[in-house]
C-alpha cells in the first residue's frame, strides 16, 4: 500500500466519494469505535484503514480522541455542514437570476 | 428524500420568446451569466462568475448541452469546483417550456448533485446526523416552496 495515498489536497466531496470511507461513516453513525474495531469490518489491511480514516480526520467527518492504548473515532459535524452549501449557495443563485430573468422579459412587455 | 431545486414561473410571452432568453448567449449573459453557449447538443460551454472561495468554487461553470427540443425543453449537465480540473459539483438543468394562458410556464430544475446523493445515504439513520438531515430538508423544502409565480 503507497504511503502517499492520503493525498491533503481531498475535500469534503471525495472524502464520502469512496465506498469505503461511507462504510466507515455508516459504522460510526452508530457508535464510536476503535480504529482496529473498524479495521475489521474491511477486508483491507489496517494501514489502508487507517489511511481512509485519516482522509474523514481531516475533512472533519470524524475526530479521533486516543483513550488508554485505544484510538477511538466518533462522527463530526463539520465536514456534512460543507456538504449542504452548493445546494444552498444554487438556491440563492436561481432566485436571484430568475428575479432578473422575469425583469427583463417584463421589460420587453412595457416597451411594446 | 428530495434532492434537487425548483423554480416555476410565468411569463406573458409565448414559448418561443421565453426560448430566446435561454438559449441565446448574449441574453443568456444579461440576466444568467457571461457564457460561450451555443444550441448545440453535446457542446460544451462555460458560464463564469465571482469565485465563491469557501464553496470552493472558482467561478467557472463547465457544461454540456445534453438536450435541446426548442421551444419546450433544453438541459445541460452543470460542473464546478475548486480549480486545476478538479470537479466537486456535478449536476443537472433542466429547463422546460409550457405554453399556457397566453403566456409560458417556464419550470426549472437543478437537480443530480452527487454529493448530495452521497450524503443521502446518512437520511434516516438511527443516530448522529437527525439534526442535519432535518436541515437541509428544510432548506430543499424551502426551494421548492419558494417558487415565484410571476
Amino acid at each position: 500500500m503507497p504511503q502517499n495515498m492520503a493525498q491533503p489536497s481531498l475535500d469534503e466531496f471525495q472524502a464520502i466519494a469512496d465506498p469505503s470511507r461511507r462504510q466507515i461513516l455508516r459504522l460510526l453513525s452508530k457508535e464510536r469505535l476503535t480504529i482496529n474495531s473498524l479495521a475489521e469490518n474491511f477486508d483491507m489491511s489496517r494501514p489502508a484503514v487507517s489511511k481512509h480514516i485519516k482522509i474523514l480526520e481531516y475533512t472533519g467527518f470524524i475526530s479521533i480522541e486516543d483513550i488508554g492504548r485505544e484510538r477511538y473515532c466518533t462522527l463530526k459535524q463539520d465536514g456534512f455542514n460543507k456538504l449542504q452549501d452548493w445546494i444552498a449557495f444554487f438556491d440563492t443563485f436561481w432566485k436571484d437570476k430568475l428575479k432578473k430573468l422575469e425583469s427583463l422579459l417584463n421589460n420587453k412587455t412595457t416597451k411594446k | 428524500m428530495t434532492k434537487s431545486i425548483q423554480h416555476t414561473l410565468f411569463f406573458p410571452h409565448t414559448p418561443e420568446v421565453v426560448w430566446e432568453y435561454l438559449t441565446t448567449a448574449e441574453l443568456l449573459a444579461q440576466w444568467l451569466m457571461p457564457n460561450d453557449f451555443q444550441p448545440i447538443v453535446g457542446c460544451d460551454f462555460q458560464f463564469r462568475s465571482k469565485p465563491k472561495e469557501e464553496l470552493g468554487f472558482d467561478g467557472i461553470s463547465y457544461c454540456k448541452v445534453l438536450e435541446i427540443v426548442p421551444p419546450k425543453r433544453l438541459s445541460y449537465s452543470w460542473k464546478a469546483g475548486p480549480g486545476n480540473g478538479q470537479i466537486t459539483l456535478d449536476s443537472i438543468v433542466v429547463w422546460t417550456l409550457t405554453a399556457k394562458d397566453n403566456g409560458t410556464e417556464l419550470s426549472l430544475v437543478h437537480s443530480g448533485f452527487k454529493e448530495i446523493e452521497n450524503f443521502a445515504i446518512y437520511q434516516g439513520m438511527s443516530a448522529g446526523w437527525p439534526i442535519h438531515v432535518k436541515k437541509i430538508g428544510e432548506l430543499i423544502n424551502a426551494a421548492k416552496h419558494g417558487s415565484t409565480i410571476a
